[in-house]
């Protein structure tokens, strides 16, 4: 299971791509300090003023379309970018935590009977 | 928040089929395998193993009846759910937001 957002901005997705992909843009909104190489098997360093510090490796990265950051601690973040008529549709999916194991733990709970 | 019990939960409710049973339960307040599988166009073996995963993920408490299992519906591991749910989607409503004003920012300029 996942959360999803879904907003169309009046940027082309060249645009977009820039504000999700270069450091001293990604510190305009999503954390404080950005260290980010936005290629697949690029490390990225992002850290808030509150002292949270998290740590991402590019999954993919088809500019200006698809980027996924798999997170060193929980979950995957998904970012797509469609050209639309107004601008360009950002397509967030952020995935569960720990989603493998929590699938590896029910393959096991299927052999365990009902106590 | 236990991250592990959270992944159980949508792992768990995932399954449209799974949902069904849960609601049905709550709708029943208690059922038993047999009971569920008389009312779907399943097996009582299908219906027991999907039981077992939906408690195994906490959403279902079992009880032991005769021959049979008893499952109940637990709120609480829905509330974290529900609550990972609530707290991500508002760091990404924050965070797109930000992200507009920075592209219209760009824009302006």
């Amino acid at each position: 299971m996942e959360v999803e957002r879904e907003v169309v901005f009046p940027a082309s997705p060249e645009e977009v791509w820039e504000a999700l992909t270069e450091p001293e843009r990604l510190e305009e909104w999503f954390a404080n300090d950005v260290e980010l190489d936005p290629r697949e098997g690029g490390e990225g360093t992002f850290r808030w003023d509150d002292g949270e510090e998290r740590h991402a490796t590019v999954r993919e990265a088809v500019p200006p379309h698809r980027i996924v950051l798999d997170w060193d601690d929980e979950g995957t973040t998904a970012i797509e970018l469609e050209e639309v008529e107004d601008g360009t549709r950002v397509h967030v999916v952020e995935t569960a935590p720990g989603f493998a194991t929590a699938l590896e733990l029910h393959a096991m709970a299927a052999w365990t009977p009902v106590a | 928040m236990d991250a592990r019990r959270v992944d159980a939960v949508f792992d768990a409710l995932g399954d449209p089929s799974r949902r069904t049973l849960v609601r049905e339960i709550a709708a029943r307040g208690d059922a038993t395998a047999t009971e569920l599988a008389a009312g779907l166009p399943v097996t009582r073996q299908a219906v027991a193993k999907q039981l077992v995963a939906l408690a195994d993920a906490g959403l279902l408490r079992a009880t032991r009846s005769g021959r049979e299992t008893r499952y109940a519906v637990t709120p609480e591991p829905l509330g974290d759910a529900v609550g990972w749910m609530v707290e991500v989607g508002a760091r990404w409503d924050d965070r797109l937001a930000k992200l507009g004003r920075s592209l219209r920012g760009r824009a302006s300029r």
